[in-house]
């Protein structure tokens, strides 16, 4: 069986990023991606937007992967295309079984592995939304895939459920493809997609975005007919007399991205039930020795440009794990949450081994327009900063020096909402 | 001219359909949709049930009890897959129990196999997730699971290895008598003539029933249930099917284990007008939630998957119906199939075929009923896979990777006994798209599949029935080529 250092599964923004920073001629690395292309999701993003925080400036999809690319081919990093992990065991080492239409089936054993394999967008189903079942209803992203890679509209009276970004992308790309949309229904009190994609794919072309709206009826029976949405109460329950009917041929789903992580089936791992994936600590390895996990595999991010900052840092620990022989004594510490966190990553800190700035990322609960930020360590703040504006769907994050905790005591992440 | 017309190609249909073609008679099965066995087949709760439940001395309780036995017979036969469950029935306080023992009475009266109450201790300790208020559980062991579209599927397959004739897209809009003979309209001009006609057509056999009898004994009273799917993540997390005490609904929400390790709850059951409205409702899936309270606190529901309806032809008759037109003889109706039908389905098949047809003519010689079961990749073991994957590279691609579906398996589903061109087509036959999320990422890949492996452009690939096609029109970019 063949033995490599570093495994790295999924070949997107996330696995680019982690390949190129774990590089080096002292340990052996292969970046599997299961199509024909490496890239992942970027590919079907040929909106603009991206790296203006890796390379300050304003990229499509395409370019910002194809840079990661050029990067690796220089740096003559060994990829497998085509090529699909259909399970991972741990024995002594990491067993891969990969299956291949070129290199055909086989196992192949690793020292440590990272998990960059993103997320998938929720269904229809986990949200049961009622009605008949006709086509026309799709995720987002799977529309954005047929209208960037293959070249066809899904529909051309269209509505979307979830202001998530991909919903608000996708609303002004088939507009400008000119198919009809009606409008955008979030059940959430806010928007759940960036600032600037409301303003720029629903205001700028006059679609409304229903807030505290959801659909709650689907008509058609071979074809989507209509839609029908209503406002809800505070604890999300539909009003009755609210109800307005859209005749659309298109519904759009943009109601959340799940990180996909079907590969922990056969470890024994730990999850969290917020983020929906792995427990990592600050150098993003799980509860299980030599594995790591990141960018939306681990929790999804709001910009392509943080995925690859994330990649980029698991790449270089776990380079430093397959150098470093000696089992170390870890010494963890949870992160405990204050008000108004909902999770962060890491989740713990191996306070043994806290040589490098640590990287807090963390969401909100809710919306604030004022607030401080704060970190404590034995009943004293040992960071904070003000900010103008938190919301749900804009991702945070602190960066601490190691010297700037007191002691190997767990630390503290609070929201301070100021009124 | 056919000796026998069957109107319907769901799990009675196919399974009359292979009961017939053990004799030496020509049979055409028409099913007006874009597939086969597409309604109540497709949505049901998917199990072989013990036949505790029927009134004694009904067709009902009879058909149960020996249509769950063939069931072995099928499994061996067609392969099918079959689940030995088993089955709880449970109840809370003296006033079920009295109940319960009733059922156990009724059980032991259909002829149920190998009926008994179990030790509290003992259920608790194989059913660690039931709430702990349940406080006597009658055990069923000759429940069974199956995946009632594969049975119809190769019933299907299997008669038509052995001579019958199978039509989609036929929907019959007429049927007249000629002194002989009768003669069969379909939808799209067509006329069929044949000596007999079988109406298995679900929810639709009253309206069948009556383009030629005037005075049709039954009514289709459409009753709907709806459903929620738990991911195959869920699998061991439930090992029997569990059913509170029926009620005059039904036998209430249940807990089923599947066969690919997926969670059936449900169903609910609602008498509705529209008799193919199979949507689901807010209301339902609450009511769903809420009766589940008596059975289990501690259900998976956060690997919800799916919610989805059937429609059941229950009738006005308080049975099956199985009878031969009065006034029109050859015109046999198979009609109020509703539950226990999945589990009846082979035995109301022979049954119409031996005491009401009263067939009077040997068996084939040739007659094989053997059909044998293509293998998808997963089920392989590991050493056949590389070979396979050596062999054909196109099994090497997994398409579907949450049911770890290969473009093969794909390939084969397209162009296999019965091939389909469809998404949903495909979804049945292969299982891509039946996982997570829910083709979300495999969808694209299987659209291109179809489009290169009957030669049709991309943009006329259908998701289901006949004009449903998922793109539906070309970019700028592309117009401008």
């Amino acid at each position: 069986m063949n033995m490599i250092d570093l495994a790295i599964i999924g070949g997107g923004a996330a696995g680019l990023a982690a390949a190129l920073s774990a590089h080096d001629e002292k340990i052996n690395i292969v970046l599997i991606e299961r199509d024909p292309q490496l890239g992942g999701i970027l590919n079907q993003c040929i909106h603009n937007g991206f790296g203006l925080h890796q390379f300050k400036e304003e990229l499509t999809g395409p370019e910002y992967a194809h840079r990661f690319i050029e990067a690796l081919k220089e740096k003559g990093i060994s990829v497998m295309l085509e090529s699909t992990v259909l399970d991972i065991q741990k024995k002594e080492h990491f067993e891969l079984i990969l299956s291949s239409p070129i290199q055909g089936y086989q196992h192949l054993q690793a020292r440590a592995v990272i998990l960059a394999t993103g997320c998938y967008e929720r269904t229809r189903g986990s949200v049961l939304i009622p009605g008949t079942r006709p086509k026309g209803i799709m995720p987002a992203g799977s529309a954005q895939r047929y209208l960037n890679m293959e070249g066809y509209l899904v529909g051309q009276r269209v509505f979307i459920l979830g202001s998530g970004d991909i919903g608000l992308i996708m609303a002004r790309r088939m507009t400008l493809e000119g198919a009809k949309v009606l409008g955008v229904a979030e059940i959430m009190p806010y928007s759940n997609g960036l600032t600037r994609n409301i303003v720029q794919c629903l205001h700028d072309f006059d679609i409304p975005l229903y807030l505290s709206h959801t659909v709650t009826n689907i008509k058609g029976k071979d074809t989507l007919e209509a839609i029908t949405i209503q406002a809800v109460d505070h604890r999300f329950e539909p009003i009755a007399g609210t109800e307005k009917t859209f005749e659309v041929d298109t519904l759009l789903l943009s109601i959340g991205l799940i990180p996909d992580v079907a590969l922990f089936d056969g470890l024994n791992m730990k999850k969290s039930p917020v983020t929906k994936s792995a427990y990592v600590d600050q150098h993003y390895m799980t509860n299980i020795e030599g594995l790591f996990v990141c960018g939306n595999a681990l929790h999804v991010h709001d910009l392509v440009d943080w995925v690859s900052d994330e990649g980029q840092k698991a790449g270089y620990h776990a380079k430093k794990y397959v150098l470093s022989s000696q089992n170390q004594e870890k010494d963890d510490q949870v992160i405990t949450l204050g008000d108004h966190v909902r999770y962060v990553v890491p989740h713990h800190i191996d306070m043994n081994h806290l040589t490098e700035p640590l990287t807090l990322s963390f969401r909100v609960t809710k919306k604030m327009t004022s607030a401080m930020l704060q970190v404590h360590q034995d009943g004293a703040i040992i960071f904070q900063r003000k900010s103008a504006y938190l919301a749900p769907a804009e991702m945070e994050s602190i960066t601490l020096k190691p010297d700037q905790l007191k002691s190997k005591n767990p630390i503290r992440l609070h929201v301070e909402e100021l009124i | 001219m056919y000796d026998y017309i069957i109107i319907g190609s769901g799990i009675v249909g196919s399974l009359i359909a292979r009961e017939l073609s053990k004799y030496d008679v020509s049979i055409m099965v028409f099913d007006k949709e874009n597939d086969f066995a597409s309604h109540q087949t497709t949505a049901n709760s998917a199990i072989i049930h013990s036949g505790h439940d029927p009134k004694e001395g009904t067709l009902k309780a009879r058909l149960c009890v020996e249509g769950n036995r063939l069931y072995d017979q099928l499994e061996k036969e067609l392969e099918i897959p079959l689940l030995r469950t088993g089955a709880f029935v449970v109840a809370h306080g003296p006033k079920e129990e009295k109940m319960l023992e009733e059922l156990y009475d009724r059980a032991h009266n259909n002829g149920v196999p190998d009926v008994h109450f179990l030790d509290l201790e003992d259920i608790f300790k194989q059913e660690p997730r039931l709430i702990k208020t349940i406080t006597k559980v009658l055990s069923l062991p000759s429940t069974k699971v199956t995946y009632p579209w594969e049975v119809a599927f190769a019933s299907l397959e299997n008669a038509v290895k052995n001579g019958a004739s199978i039509r989609r897209n036929s929907h019959v809009v007429a049927i007249t008598k000629d002194r002989d003979h009768f003669l069969v309209e379909l939808k799209d001009g067509t006329s069929w003539q044949t000596k007999r006609i079988i109406n298995a057509s679900g929810v639709m056999s009253d309206i069948v029933a009556s383009l030629l009898d005037k005075d049709v004994q039954f009514q289709i009273i459409p009753r709907r249930g709806e459903y929620m799917v738990l991911d195959r993540r869920v699998k061991d997390t439930f090992h029997h099917v569990i059913y509170p005490l029926p009620t005059f609904r039904g036998k209430g929400v249940l807990i089923v284990p599947q066969v690919h390790g997926n969670i059936l709850l449900g169903p609910t059951s609602e008498v509705i007008e529209d008799r193919e409205d199979a949507s689901t409702t807010k209301e339902g899936i609450l009511y769903i939630k809420e009766q589940l309270h008596y059975l289990s606190d501690q259900i998976p529901f956060e690997w919800t998957i799916r919610g989805f309806a059937g429609v059941r032809a229950t009738s006005t008759y308080d049975d099956f119906y199985i009878q031969e037109s009065k006034y029109y003889p050859g015109f046999y109706h198979v009609a109020g199939i509703d539950s226990p039908g999945l589990t009846s389905a082979p035995a109301i098949a022979r049954y119409l075929v031996e005491e009401v047809i009263k067939i009077n003519q040997p068996k084939k010689i040739n007659y094989d009923p053997i059909r044998q079961k293509k293998l998808f990749f997963n089920q392989l073991s590991e050493d056949e896979k590389s070979i396979r994957v050596k062999d054909c590279p196109s099994h090497g691609r997994i398409v579907c990777k949450c049911e770890k579906i290969t473009e093969q398996d794909i390939i084969e589903s397209i162009h296999g006994p019965l091939g389909n061109d469809t998404v949903k087509g495909i979804k049945k036959r292969a299982r891509a798209g039946s996982g997570l999320c829910q083709g979300g990422y495999c969808e694209s890949m299987v659209l291109q599949i179809i489009a290169k492996e009957t030669n049709k452009p991309l943009s006329t690939i259908n998701y289901d029935g006949e004009h449903t096609p998922i793109l539906v029109k070309e970019t700028k970019t592309h117009e401008h080529d």
